[in-house]
């Protein structure tokens, strides 16, 4: 479905990403993990098209220079360099780190912003699948964003993403900073969204172990550079990946 | 009772006149520094539509307004999207368009006190026991209704949720398929038509003159930076306290000082308190 191949991303000299290749099938759950500075966000970015954003902005108030070789197909189509705005139009929604909560409206407003590209029928469909999902979410429709807490945030992000219309979602470390019980439900819920909603999921994390039971296949990043891939089982059997990834 | 009618009436004239300014920059973080000459030029074209083409009022200013969302778009499409996210550049971008037009203006012969638009309606009417003509109260209810239409439009319709979500995140905004640079030139094609609109209302109560262009930028500013910057509510509030200082200061201080009054708000703001009165809750963000 989605399909990354030979993704190199330079800040001026520095390789961020070194020859990644990655790819997502239909239906697919997707995990990516590695340590800080891996390049999980730099690939989320790329994939969805933020860094063509950057790179634009850096380029026009004359900062850094980036560079972004290689070529991400989609559905059959390439979508190398188009606009994060037109990826979302044709299904690549990203959930990005840190949430990025529209802090000054409240839960139903962030979703209803994040309706944007839904039809009336879709967003009121959605919402409703959304509140089912997150039961939490829907008994605080009219807090500000601004006043929630982090799994509440990642909940309303989460759920602004699929008010979207995804086919595809990338989720840039949904898990970071949140307790084992927060962390416990979302993990459940992302894999609900996979088996209910049919959309395929890419998850980033740095500590593999909460959501290695519902990924399909994953991709380990080290300095930039995916050095391992496999399947949860092919991950699980070598020693050194569990160690320093899953802790087991 | 002259001070809470005439202060109300001083208000909604600020809040007409730094609407469209605080639209553009709580969007697309432009500081549309054109604002002011965008504001006269309306009066202008729809003063040249009325009289040298001699078309009916209503269908003049209609047109003047159309016109000028127009150029307002053009004006982003063409020259502030190059300079886009670059604070300076887009002061001094916007700033020299605006100089262009309204010393073009002055240029091409539009000077002098000859050039009035008529009011709306004719007459007066006594409130209490202040006379106040009909086109000033007109003027509060425009106002009152166009702030209305704005918070219901940015609440209540895809496009102005999608305009909060571009003034709260953009690349957040982004990822859920919102164009940045559509919504800037929306915003600004929109910003400009306020401008215009509060050039047709309140110009009718005197002369069109060039020089109201740099006054009402001025003022823009100043209710703007009062508020907190990118704040719409924020900036009505900023016009009602500037509003009633400058009717204030009329009453017991003399008229000449009007503008001194929103000069000095200004700078006790920025030394008081730089983020406005509803600036953008920066602690909130970092916490977060």
């Amino acid at each position: 479905m989605l399909e990354a191949t030979n993704l190199m991303v330079f800040y001026e000299n520095m390789l961020a990403l070194n020859n990644v290749s990655i790819s997502c099938r239909k239906n697919q759950i997707v995990g990516i993990f590695g340590a800080n500075s891996a390049g999980k966000s730099t690939l989320m970015y790329t994939l969805s098209g933020i860094m063509e954003d950057i790179r634009k902005k850096e380029q026009m108030a004359g900062g850094e220079r980036i560079t972004v070789l290689g070529k991400i197909n989609y559905l059959d189509q390439d979508i190398t360099g188009i606009k994060p705005s037109q990826r979302a139009r044709i299904g690549i929604v990203l959930c990005p780190e840190r949430r990025r909560i529209f802090t000054e409206s409240n839960v139903l407003e962030n979703l209803r912003i994040g309706a944007y590209l839904a039809t009336r029928a879709q967003a009121k469909e959605t919402l409703e699948y959304i509140f089912r999902v997150f039961p939490a979410l829907e008994k605080l429709k009219t807090r500000l964003g601004g006043f929630l807490s982090g799994g509440e945030q990642q909940m309303l992000a989460i759920g602004r993403a699929l008010m979207a219309q995804p086919k595809i979602l990338l989720l840039d470390e949904p898990l970071m900073g949140l307790s084992p019980l927060i962390q416990t439900i979302l993990v459940r819920a992302i894999k609900e969204i996979r088996d209910e909603t049919g959309i395929s999921i890419i998850v980033t994390e740095q500590y593999a172990r909460p959501v290695l039971p519902i990924v399909d296949y994953a991709f380990i990043l080290e300095n930039g550079a995916a050095v391992m891939e496999g399947t949860r089982d092919e991950l699980l059997d070598n020693p050194d990946v569990r160690a320093a990834y899953f802790g087991v | 009772m002259e001070i809470l009618i005439y202060g109300t009436i001083n208000s909604v004239a600020l809040v007409l006149m730094s609407l469209g300014f605080a639209l553009v920059y709580g969007i697309s973080r432009v500081p549309n520094f054109a604002h002011g000459a965008l504001f006269v030029i309306t009066a202008f074209i729809t003063w040249s539509l009325l009289n040298t083409l001699g078309l009916n009022y209503f269908l003049s200013i209609v047109l003047a307004i159309i016109a000028i969302g127009v150029l307002g778009a053009l004006i982003y499409q063409f020259v502030l999207i190059r300079v886009r996210g670059m604070a300076i550049s887009e002061i001094i971008a916007s700033y020299a368009i605006g100089l262009a037009i309204l010393e073009g203006l002055r240029w091409g012969g539009f000077k002098g006190h000859s050039y009035r638009l008529p009011v709306f309606i004719e007459g007066s009417i006594i409130v209490g026991d202040v006379p106040v003509d009909y086109h000033r109260i007109l003027t509060v209810v425009i106002g009152a209704a166009l702030v209305a239409f704005i918070w219901l439009f940015t609440h209540y319709t895809r496009l102005g949720l999608a305009l909060r979500g571009i003034a709260q995140d953009e690349r957040a905004s982004m990822m859920l398929g919102i164009d940045s640079d559509r919504m800037a030139l929306v915003a600004m094609a929109g910003g400009a038509m306020l401008a215009g609109l509060a050039g047709i209302l309140l110009l009718p109560l005197g002369n069109i003159v060039v020089e109201s262009g740099y006054n009402v930028l001025t003022m823009a500013i100043a209710v703007c930076i009062i508020g907190g910057l990118g704040s719409w509510m924020g900036a009505v509030l900023a016009a009602f306290i500037i509003g009633f200082a400058q009717i204030l200061s009329v009453v017991y201080l003399g008229a000449h000082y009007q503008m001194v009054v929103a000069l000095l708000a200004i700078i006790f703001t920025l030394i008081l308190r730089p983020s406005g009165l509803f600036g953008r809750q920066k602690e909130l963000e970092e916490r977060v």
